[in-house]
């Protein structure tokens, strides 16, 4: 039935789509044909990323990195979005108010802020000294662990929102007949809200995990400089160094590989019932 | 690096004037003039017969460039000053003669930039019948003629470090004697030479830099060293107690040096780095711009910005005109030059693209 208030609905979006694709669709096919033709041509510069030890090393970093904050986000975001299903809805609003708080914070106050609280003399470092816990100060900040909390804080509300989406759409009679039959409150976890829960699990840890390769302020600022992840050597790249050649071949490459990680997500059942559920 | 340094320098005016030491009348003033000169900036066709475009990078080294170089300027040739903000990143200046849309007449870049831009035939040559190059010796480049310089000088916090004064940059290795994080740049533009001369590389042949040996120095000592990449994040490793000694700007040094006397900057072995005017290539202004570049390399606009910015003159008829108060932080004042290695930018214009890559895959863990 597509009334002629759903073709008005349509041409709404035309504005929106023109500026995506004038201003992201087409610079990326810029930095796609520059891959191709600066510097020693595009074989040379696609052959380096993989013979090139320092692309190697950077790559892992993001990975190692990544990986890691995808894993740590997941858990404390389910933890997080399975307590808000189970609240009264009051307290439920002020949950959801207090997950988007971070929203509201730039990037690079919440950099900073960490800072303040992880460096050597900072509020957590005094604190476990002046409770005797420790005696030097441990180095958690200008190093890896410094980034993966950063990106972490930056990373948990989406996920948990994902999250908290998916579950609120669990059918809450499942568990009402696990319940029923005897299963005691862990069993019912384990065998009913987790596996039910897989594709929200997916479409969150998958969103968390693209959104990590790109991270460029949080590792620039909280690494030290001694983190160097894919975003911020590919902008060293174009503005310091002005290897164009390595930049757009590198970030072609990236955008290959986060698309193709997609297209196999969206093949996966899980990942279609996720955003097939949505459309209803 | 000196596009980064003059950024920096900036945002510490700019930080003056909202504490109040800069004047409230001159600061808006500059502001005003400068805002109908950027509305009425000229594009290609239309650039005003009798105007000087110049870019630099933005905040407040615009109304500080106003102020040093527009003014006197103007005095003199009754031609306008206009200032652009955008910064001449080489990428920019790259991409603006490649399109042939050239909007700029003069760029605040460094002498490595307008080498390297050189290369790629982006620049003009500066033309020395109309700009005097005694002005400032040893500072004229064919494509770049030296505008102001800043330094990078070992710095330390005598309290922490227990350590009253240091002779020279053997001090920042030596962590027996002086446990504590260290902290330098990651950019590498004068940061090699100092490391080089701890390991006891006399100045005359530091160049060409033996990157090896002053890798070999450095891996040791990584993860007793904070890498800063912005003038307000040295600063702020040095405020939050995280380093007790270090290799930064001498603007950022005298602002720390201003606001607690722990602190002590050893100029001794400070490596100079020298920021340059250069034109790109068709410029609008054509051949006017090099009466405004002679005019910017006088002594007088040069103190201006020293004062105001913290940037040193190039020219040393500059010196005799300074009071004592100007020349304490002064980087190019002879009580401030002793050691003072002035880093090559031939040496860079050839090499700092690879060797930046292999510092930063090195420091990486």
């Amino acid at each position: 039935m597509s009334s002629r208030f759903e073709r008005f609905a349509l041409y709404l979006t035309v504005p929106a789509g023109l500026l995506v694709i004038l201003l992201y669709a087409l610079p990326i096919l810029q930095v796609l044909a520059l891959s191709l033709t600066e510097g020693s041509g595009a074989l040379a510069n696609y052959e380096r990323l993989f013979t090139s030890r320092a692309v190697a090393k950077v790559v892992q970093t993001t990975l190692v990195v990544s990986v890691s904050t995808t894993f740590i986000t997941m858990v404390i975001a389910y933890v997080i979005a399975f307590g808000m299903i189970h609240m009264s809805s009051g307290q439920r609003k002020l949950a959801l108010l207090m997950v988007s708080i971070p929203f509201w914070v730039s990037v690079l106050v919440r950099a900073f802020a960490w800072i303040t609280i992880l460096r050597s003399q900072g509020l957590l470092n005094s604190g476990l000294m002046s409770l005797g816990a420790i005696t030097e100060p441990i180095q958690l900040v200008y190093n890896r662990i410094g980034v993966t909390v950063g990106m972490v804080h930056y990373m948990v509300p989406f996920a948990v929102l994902l999250l908290y989406a998916n579950l609120t759409d669990i059918d809450r009679r499942v568990v009402q007949a696990a319940r029923s039959l005897g299963a005691r409150p862990v069993t019912v976890f384990f065998r009913v809200w987790l596996p039910m829960s897989l594709p929200g699990i997916a479409v969150a840890s998958l969103f968390i995990l693209v959104f990590s390769l790109g991270f460029l302020i949080t590792p620039a600022l909280l690494g030290g400089g001694r983190t160097l992840m894919i975003a911020e050597y590919i902008s060293v790249q174009i503005s310091n160094t002005g290897r164009w050649d390595l930049a757009t071949s590198l970030s072609t490459a990236l955008l290959v590989v986060v698309g193709i990680l997609l297209a196999i997500a969206l093949r996966s059942p899980a990942m279609r019932a996720a955003f097939g559920g949505g459309a209803k | 690096m000196s596009n980064r340094f003059s950024k920096d320098a900036a945002e510490i005016l700019l930080q003056k004037f909202q504490a109040g030491h800069v004047d409230r009348r001159g600061f808006l003033t500059a502001l005003a003039a400068v805002g109908l000169g950027v509305a009425l900036r000229p594009g290609t066709a239309s650039a005003a017969d009798n105007e000087v475009v110049l870019c630099n990078w933005g905040g407040a080294a615009v109304d500080a460039f106003q102020q040093a170089f527009g003014g006197p300027f103007t005095a003199k040739t009754g031609m306008k000053l206009v200032i652009d903000g955008a910064g001449p990143a080489i990428g920019s200046v790259r991409t603006m003669v490649d399109s042939g849309n050239v909007i700029w007449d003069v760029m605040d870049n460094g002498l490595i930039d307008a080498q390297v831009l050189s290369g790629g035939n982006y620049v003009e040559p500066i033309d020395y019948s109309i700009v005097d190059k005694n002005k400032v010796p040893g500072f004229s480049q064919e494509f770049g003629v030296g505008n102001y310089a800043f330094a990078n000088v070992l710095f330390h916090n005598k309290k922490t470090t227990g350590v009253e004064t240091l002779t020279d940059w053997k001090d920042f290795f030596d962590f027996e004697k002086i446990p504590g994080k260290r902290t330098m740049c990651k950019w590498i533009q004068g940061q090699l030479e100092f490391v080089l001369l701890a390991d006891g590389v006399a100045p005359a042949d530091l160049y060409p830099l033996d990157v090896d040996r002053a890798f070999a120095k450095l891996q040791p000592h990584l993860d007793n060293i904070i890498f800063w990449e912005g003038g307000a994040q040295s600063q702020q490793l040095f405020r939050d107690g995280e380093v007790v000694m270090g290799n930064i700007w001498h603007t950022r040094a005298k602002l720390l040096v201003q606001e607690n006397p722990d602190y002590a900057i050893t100029w001794n072995q400070n490596t100079l780095l020298i920021s340059a005017w250069s034109v790109p290539r068709g410029n609008p202004a054509g051949k006017k711009v090099f009466e405004f570049i002679n005019s910017a390399l006088d002594p007088e606009p040069q103190i201006t910005l020293l004062r105001l910015m913290g940037n040193g003159p190039t020219n040393p008829a500059a010196e005799a005109l300074m009071t004592d108060e100007d020349r304490v932080f002064n980087p190019t004042s002879p009580a401030n030059t002793k050691g003072q290695v002035l880093v090559q930018p031939a040496w860079y214009a050839e090499h700092e693209a690879d060797v930046q890559n292999k510092f930063l895959d090195l420091i990486a863990t």
